[in-house]
């Protein structure tokens, strides 16, 4: 075997594998087989590849790319988020030794749902309130659980189902209509979905809770009720 | 990456394999919104079982096409596509979602490998034209057609390992 017949006939492997090659060139490289180990080694991992070709369309190789549509990731991010935000909202109310009693209100019955919460050492009252938005787009659910404080009212924000990356900016508006701001936040998909904000508007002078989210503005009423209310807050004192 | 548990784990995955899922399930499914759905179920899936991915075991990648695999089946496809009784009676030895499935990894290698190797395989093997008429067209010695088809049959089989593809 000559070094440079073997170059040429290596060269012509890849036809021979495909069984492209014509006839007389065939016998030829298969007379070099024969002597060539080096040759015929590299013909077997050509040959797997070649089997293989026949599965594959033409047609559909040369065809654009197709892509998932854009918004797909944030389907799924807000798909996951909702259900590890769900299970973190079970660990909350345990903690808070809250049960939601039945299933969330209604739109139609109520706009929110409200609960005042004992701490967990049940002695002093430092009542708490969850509210729950309502009437949001499908997927969407933002819930706030608001806590008194000296300085006026913290907020815990638990949002999910909307696009990654908005800003969203929190409000309280006083029983007066004056507004006051919570601070804002962009809402990430991966990052965690429960956000911390303070208002220095009294938690017992809010009326209502709200989120300009992008475009979008979504409220909820806020009982002022101190005393401990369950239920969906309209008609119970 | 360790276990899928975090949803950061979960976007980074996203990141680098919806793509490839996405072209998979549309290939197999026949169906682009069957396949976001498909897509969606499958990194569901991963997040809700992400304590079980043990990255020595085998890749993520591997890992969710066999989630997405069990996600077309479940939605239909097997049921669809038995597998047919070949010529002979005898049983085809592949399921053709497996050989979808090895298909579309065909296909995606091929679109992985170089303009010019690409382009020589699909003129003279796939559409069985003379080596001299597509030496002419593109204006190349006909050795050169030859050297690669043997280059790029070489850049497919690495292509396909880098998929998983095992002798
Ligand atoms: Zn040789």
């Amino acid at each position: 075997m000559r070094t440079e017949d073997h170059r040429d006939w290596r060269l012509s492997l890849g036809a021979y594998a495909l069984g492209d090659l014509p006839a007389d060139e065939r016998a030829a490289l298969a007379a070099h087989l024969e002597g060539c180990a080096e040759c015929r080694a590299e013909l077997r991992s050509l040959e797997g590849v070649a089997a293989l070709l026949p599965l594959a369309d033409p047609d559909r190789i040369e065809a654009p790319a197709v892509r998932p549509p854009a918004d797909l990731g944030a389907r799924i991010e807000a798909q996951i988020t909702a259900e590890s935000s769900r299970e973190d909202r079970e660990r909350r109310r345990r903690r808070w030794r809250l049960g939601i009693g039945g299933a969330v209100a209604t739109a139609a019955v109520a706009a929110v749902l409200l609960l005042v919460a004992l701490p967990i050492g049940g002695g002093e009252s430092s009542p708490a309130q969850q509210v729950r938005f309502a009437s949001l787009p499908k997927g969407v659910s933002i819930d706030a659980t608001l806590e008194p404080h000296a300085f006026g009212t913290e907020i815990q924000m638990y949002v999910k189902g909307i696009r990654s990356g908005t800003l969203c900016r929190v409000f309280l508006r006083g029983e007066g209509g004056r507004t006051f701001s919570a601070g804002s936040f962009r809402y990430r998909w991966g990052s965690d979905s429960e956000v911390r904000l303070s208002s220095a508007l009294d938690l017992s002078q809010a009326a209502v809770i709200g989120v300009h989210a992008g475009d979008r503005t979504f409220t909820a009423p806020i009982s002022s009720a101190t005393a401990m209310v369950s239920g969906a807050g309209i008609d119970s004192t | 990456m360790g276990a899928l548990t975090k949803e950061r784990d979960v976007r980074a995955a996203y990141a680098a394999h919806s793509g490839e899922l996405y072209g998979f399930a549309v290939r197999s499914l026949g169906d682009a919104g069957l396949a976001e759905e498909a897509v969606q179920e499958t990194f569901l899936r991963a997040w809700k079982a992400g304590e079980r991915f043990n990255p020595e075991i085998g890749s993520l990648r591997t890992w969710l096409f066999a989630i997405l695999r069990n996600v077309v089946i479940d939605l239909g496809r097997a049921r669809a596509s038995r597998p047919r009784v070949a010529e002979g009676g005898v049983e085809p030895s592949v399921e053709p979602l497996e050989q979808a499935l090895l298909a579309w990894q065909v296909e995606e290698a091929m679109r992985r490998i170089g303009e010019d190797h690409r382009r020589v395989l699909l003129e003279t093997h796939f559409r069985a034209r003379p080596y001299a008429e597509v030496a002419e067209e593109l204006g190349v010695p006909e050795g050169t057609i030859k050297s690669r088809v043997y280059y790029g049959l070489k850049a497919l089989r690495v292509a396909l390992e880098e998929m998983g593809y095992e002798d």
